[in-house]
């Protein structure tokens, strides 16, 4: 099994421990990730696709065109899930904007017919949930986790069409594969708010607020994400709110790749988990995780 | 007062018919994250509403209510009764936004760095260090001459220009 | 005059009584075909009736008397259609008459039997709001007052053992012998297929769970909350919440559930807006400290005296409506459901906190009428109601079957009521020749 790997703009040149530990895994469970020179920025849902639907189309189409795998293209991002899906339904579904993306292409000697498959690696982990159970050495018990879905990765539904769009189960399932526990809370399914970051701070940090106080209710001790967007909104952001409002927010946030490395018996500092700003020391202690 | 503009009207249904099947019954303002936390500044409802009269100065001019604020959860894509595609129809009402530059800063900058880059974050010298550490391969993205022909052809750098 | 022909009526609820009884009336020998153990339908499952509140079963159960001892009618309950053949006239009518394991003509509705009964089974007709047994009337007041055997249920017909019923009937009434009949009907001249209605919550649930029903106590259907309020209901008619026993003093009412809606049920689902009110009026009889707030996108209130009926309701039962359909329902630590709407007058994004909410859910055709259109060879239309043209809506596809109620188009009691004597002058022009 192999697919041609997506990287997209934020995980590799701003949180490449999360490309690290999503190698790994994949290099574990025998599934080939193949890289692919000349991509670009997705681009971005939230951003580009915001301003320019045309150009949006575009630079999609020109980086599905560059895939050339049979197996399809996985990445490690919900949001260029999110575009790649999205380019592949509009070509699909009206043939004036498959004439007019091609047309667009043809000038840089490019086509695409829109028809290479397109997935997100959590999707892939759970196809193979079997094979990822035969690899776990190191059952992550102890760990309360608080899962956080995120939008892309479930709606338009229409357009992603994997999980349920208001009561998904994959990821809890391969987190409670992995050993861990899967915490019930309030918000679970709310936005994390990372795309209003660009129109209004303060909205962006009320709604990741929100939740952060739902998931320390609830009792989790660790929180886990598919996208680097909300990785960022839930990391980067407790520092700020606890000055703001007085909390104590100090919640360590994993990349579902990451929970899995650990339990595959992937040391920490293999994979990189020094470099996240809530570091999960403490975490470990309390847990028995060789540091 | 508003003034009905029956050519903005009738693009915005060209771009997505769903938009004249909304009756109006509020489920998506309802369900709204950002409406509920803004008491209903942001409201999803508001905005079909004044693309079904066609009030172009209300959406684009003084962007009352703030389409930027949409976080793109599509929920109220999900829970309409009625398959209104309203982020589409925000997509469009935004795509025209950028093209009369009305656009906040953060887009443009993004929109900047892709165009000069290709990427919209450039790989640092830190970064690559870090990398080479974590024992990660070279990432070759794509050829500036390429993205800027691209976008010259899509006149994304028309508009973007414009803007800056 | 006489005519040896008969009629069939499929199906006992109130259209299908007031047909059966206005041919009866005429002279024409009727057979009566219900499913349940007893006839009645939906109506015998509400509390009170709109637009003049009236209390249901008052006004049915005379009509149930007299199917049962009209000497025109022959009435076959806990049985089914199966086989008609031949065309308007003359059809042939195979009917299976399922065995209740009691004999009709010894037992006196007494109820010792299902005392002793040790199975507890979900009652059906108090939607799986209380138990009944494995003997049971399927309702108090219904006919005919004979007990039925539930056999998937009942530990002789399981496990081979008990038959404790068969040994405390003081009049030697039960009867495991008892097999499934065959009737043969020949000669009917007419057949009138009124099987009435299901709710959306009987087949698909997928869609309810955005309001948490099945999932929070605190959220039930329109039906349910009938029952609550129904003084031989599950509660004895006090409504209480399902989480704590406490009384609710905020109710709300939320329409359109599964209808008018792409992503459901596309069609309107006709009664839910009138007996909203309806129920919230009857909940506000019974307690007047209630507050009841109505979400909904249109008020559908067309019939005679159905306007100043929500008038009334605003003025003087303490009902607010509110224009704004609920997207979800989310609950707190206490049960209680609440709900976020916009204030269409105000533009602002309100949270308010419910003791109860009850869904208005769609309409649906009912289980089985794919069979049994298929059996009486008619269509059905694209929703999977029975097929009627415009202007003719009690005629079916097939020349000599007619049809009345909601079976073909969600709709209220008076409406049925009409129909049914409609599609019985119908039935009856073809019986009576010319």
């Amino acid at each position: 099994m192999s697919y041609d790997l997506f990287l997209g703009c934020v995980i590799p040149a701003r949180l490449p421990f999360l490309e690290a530990s999503s190698r790994k895994v994949f290099e574990k469970l025998g599934i080939k990730l193949n890289d692919v020179d000349g991509f670009s920025c997705c681009p971005d849902p939230t951003g580009i696709e915001q301003i320019d639907r045309n150009t949006w189309l575009a630079l999609g189409a020109r980086n599905l065109s560059l895939c050339n795998n049979n197996g399809g293209v996985i990445s490690f991002c919900s949001g260029c899930v999110e575009t790649l899906k999205g380019v592949n339904y509009f070509i699909n579904k009206d043939l004036t904007i498959k004439k007019k993306v091609n047309r667009y292409l043809q000038k840089i000697g490019k086509t695409y017919e829109g028809k290479t498959e397109v997935k997100h690696f959590a999707q892939v982990l759970y196809e193979n949930l079997e094979k990822l159970k035969e690899n776990i050495e190191k059952p992550l018990e102890g760990l309360k986790v608080a899962v956080h879905y995120g939008c892309h990765y479930l709606r338009p539904s229409e357009i992603i069409e994997w999980d349920d769009p208001f009561e998904p189960i994959t990821i809890d399932e391969i987190v409670k594969t992995l050993g861990a526990e899967s915490v019930e809370y309030d918000l679970k399914m709310e936005c994390c708010g990372n795309p209003v970051e660009k129109s209004d701070k303060d909205l962006s940090l009320l709604m990741i607020g929100n939740k952060l106080k739902a998931i320390q209710q609830a009792g989790a001790n660790c929180v886990v994400v598919v996208c680097p967007a909300c990785y960022q909104q839930f990391e980067f952001n407790q520092k700020e709110l606890n000055k703001l409002n007085n909390t104590d927010y100090n919640i360590p946030i994993f990349y579902l790749s990451e929970l899995v490395a650990l339990a595959f018996g992937f040391k920490p500092e293999e994979l990189g988990l020094n470099f996240h700003r809530i570091k999960p020391n403490t975490l470990f202690e309390s847990l028995g995780f060789e540091i | 007062m508003s003034v009905i503009n029956y050519k903005f009207r009738n693009e915005v249904l060209k771009h997505n018919a769903s938009l004249s099947y909304c009756y109006q019954c509020s489920t998506c303002s309802g369900g709204c994250p950002v409406a509920l936390l803004t008491s209903g500044n942001y409201n999803p409802r508001k905005i079909i509403e004044e693309a079904i009269l066609g009030l172009q100065d209300k959406l684009v001019q003084s962007q009352d209510p703030n389409p930027w604020l949409c976080s793109t959860c599509q929920k109220c894509v999900e829970l309409c009764p009625q398959k209104v595609e309203l982020t589409e129809i925000f997509v469009l009402i935004k795509n025209r936004c950028f093209k009369q530059s009305k656009t906040p800063e953060a887009f443009l900058a993004q929109a900047q760095a892709v165009l000069e880059n290709g990427v919209a974050i450039p790989y640092s010298k830190a970064i690559l260090t870090r990398r080479d550490k974590l024992g990660l391969p070279e990432v070759k993205t794509a050829s500036l001459d390429e993205i800027n022909e691209l976008l010259q052809e899509t006149n994304f750098k028309k508009h973007l220009l414009k803007e800056g | 005059m006489e005519s040896s022909k008969s009629a069939l009526v499929i199906g006992g609820g109130i259209a299908g009584i007031q047909a059966a009884l206005d041919l009866a009336d005429m002279g024409i020998h009727v057979n009566m075909v219900e499913k349940k153990p007893s006839i009645g339908g939906k109506m015998a499952q509400l509390d009170k009736t709109f637009p003049t509140n009236d209390c249901s079963i008052c006004i049915l159960a005379p009509k149930l008397s007299e199917c049962y001892r009209h000497p025109n009618i022959t009435l076959h309950s806990f049985s089914e259609v199966q086989k008609v053949e031949g065309q308007a006239g003359n059809f042939t009518v195979e009917i299976l008459k399922r065995a209740r394991y009691v004999k009709e003509d010894e037992c006196i509705n007494c109820g010792l039997c299902a005392e002793k009964c040790p199975m507890r089974v979900d009652d059906e007709f108090d939607r799986e709001l209380r138990k009944r047994r494995a003997i049971y009337m399927y309702y108090l007041q219904g006919v005919p007052a004979i007990m039925t055997i539930d056999k998937e249920k009942c530990l002789w017909f399981t496990k081979n053992a008990c038959r404790i019923c068969e040994k405390t009937c003081e009049r030697e009434a039960i009867d495991f012998e008892q097999e499934d009949k065959k009737i043969k009907l020949e000669n009917v001249g007419s057949i009138i297929v009124a099987t009435g209605y299901n709710l959306i919550e009987d087949i698909n649930k997928d869609f309810l769970k955005n309001y948490g029903y099945g999932k929070f106590r605190n959220v039930v259907s329109a039906l349910e909350f009938e029952r609550l309020e129904c003084a031989s209901g599950p509660q004895g008619g006090h409504i209480k919440r399902l989480s704590d026993g406490e009384p609710p003093k905020k109710i709300a009412f939320l329409q359109c559930i599964g209808s008018r809606s792409d992503k459901a049920e596309k069609y309107c689902s006709s009664i839910c807006c009138m007996y909203t009110t309806k129920e919230a009026m009857i909940a506000y009889e019974h307690d007047n400290e209630l507050q009841s707030y109505v979400f909904y996108i249109d008020m559908r209130a067309g019939g005679k005296g159905f306007q100043s009926f929500l008038r009334r309701g605003a003025s003087e039962y303490n009902i607010n409506y509110i224009k704004s359909k609920i997207a979800e329902i989310k609950n707190d630590q206490n049960e209680n459901p609440i709900i976020v709407y916009e204030d269409l007058n105000t533009g602002k994004i309100n949270e308010m906190k419910f003791d109860m909410v009850v869904l208005a859910t769609c309409i649906i055709p009912p289980v089985g009428i794919e069979e049994l259109a298929n059996t009486l060879g008619i269509e059905l239309n694209k929703y999977n109601f029975i097929k009627t043209t415009p202007f003719i809506p009690i005629e079916t596809s097939k020349e000599g079957v007619f049809t009345c109620g909601c079976v073909h188009e969600p709709m209220d009691i008076p409406r049925s009521v009409a129909e049914a004597s409609g599609a019985a002058a119908r039935a009856a022009e073809i019986i009576r020749g010319g």
